[in-house]
């Protein structure tokens, strides 16, 4: 079966010990791979081979869901990390509209129907992630009204931009 | 195989083919299997080795950077063995079995796992596991000795060493 054609082992070997050596050795090594060669293993079953490939293509397409859902979770970070810097914005730029923004900022960070099934361990630490500042913005969101808004949804927005640079690292 | 062909298969595994993907099977499937069967002496545990590699190879081929796809391959074959490995080792101590068993399941082979050993079987349960590993890996692979000693980062001059000591053993235990 072998050889690596790219390789003149005689040469090689001659690196290592005097010509008559190199010489010894390089036989050495082509009868006994000849043997090997004489004596080969068993070939797999044809069943096993069909069953290995079924397994791959189910393995292929789990693939292309997990990337899928990433290309999504990313898309759906960027999005939250837009509606809480619109947050800070309507917090200092103009009065604040939070009905509006609260309304916004759930249609954007729930996309829960997406995850159901998810079970690639990134993709399920990440969810956490979002669920987790989803619940922290409802909760900054609450605060907005007694005085404390800024500062947390503030701090939000930093962990959502850490959160989406993690994400295109993979 | 003419690296332009195996080149056109990795381009489709990289876009999800999965018939590239089976393409590879049909394309080193055996070789793997031969392997894995030398090392393991074991046709049910090689069937299960060879699922597993390309099941693994579907996770990993965005990793591959060129270069021999036979060493890229065999490495990772060759690291799903070593798991084995640890895997055996570690429900061989929970287990308390008899010693002798323990050192010949820990060194990869168990010449009578199915009864079926062949007499290269048996010679090769004589070299060192290191040893038999890196014959295997030569000769299935098609490897040349930079390939090998650049994938388990080793001197060439070792490796070189290793191959023929087992090379010649085997010659001498099959004469």
């Amino acid at each position: 079966m072998n050889n690596s054609a790219n390789e003149n082992l005689r040469e090689l070997l001659a690196g290592f010990m005097d010509e008559a050596a190199a010489r010894q050795t390089a036989e050495d090594i082509e009868k006994g791979e000849e043997i090997l060669g004489a004596y080969s293993a068993p070939q797999p079953d044809e069943r096993v081979l069909a069953e290995v490939k079924k397994n791959v293509v189910v393995a292929v397409r789990r693939r292309r869901t997990v990337i899928f859902q990433r290309r999504i979770l990313g898309a759906a970070v960027a999005a939250a990390v837009i509606v809480v810097s619109a947050l800070v914005l309507m917090r200092y730029g103009n009065p604040p509209n939070s009905q509006q923004a609260r309304v916004v900022a759930k249609s954007v960070l729930i996309p829960s129907r997406v995850w159901e099934g998810a079970d690639d361990a990134d993709v399920t630490v990440l969810k956490a992630e979002i669920d987790n500042i989803q619940n922290e913005l409802s909760g900054a969101q609450s605060d907005d009204t007694s005085g404390n808004g800024g500062t947390a949804v503030g701090d939000l927005e930093t962990e959502l931009i850490e959160i989406n640079g993690d994400m295109w690292k993979g | 195989m003419a690296q332009r062909d195996i080149d056109r298969v990795i381009i489709g595994c990289n876009k999800g083919d999965e018939g590239c993907f089976t393409q590879l099977v049909d394309m080193y499937g055996r070789r793997c299997f031969g392997y894995f069967y030398r090392l393991t002496g074991s046709r049910d545990l090689s069937d299960e080795l060879l699922s597993e590699l390309f099941v693994k190879l579907v996770e990993k081929i965005g990793t591959y950077r060129g270069g021999s796809f036979d060493g890229w391959i065999f490495t990772m074959a060759s690291n799903i063995f070593h798991d084995h490995l640890r895997f055996k080792q570690r429900q061989t101590r929970l287990l308390d079995e008899h010693s002798r068993r323990i050192k010949s399941q820990s060194s990869g082979v168990a010449s009578g796992y199915d009864g079926d050993a062949d007499k290269m079987q048996k010679a090769l349960g004589e070299l060192d596991s290191d040893v038999r590993e890196l014959v295997m890996m030569r000769f299935y692979s098609q490897m040349s000795f930079r390939e090998i000693a650049e994938s388990r980062r080793e001197p060439i001059g070792t490796i070189l060493s290793k191959v023929h000591r087992g090379l010649k053993r085997l010659r001498e235990l099959m004469g």
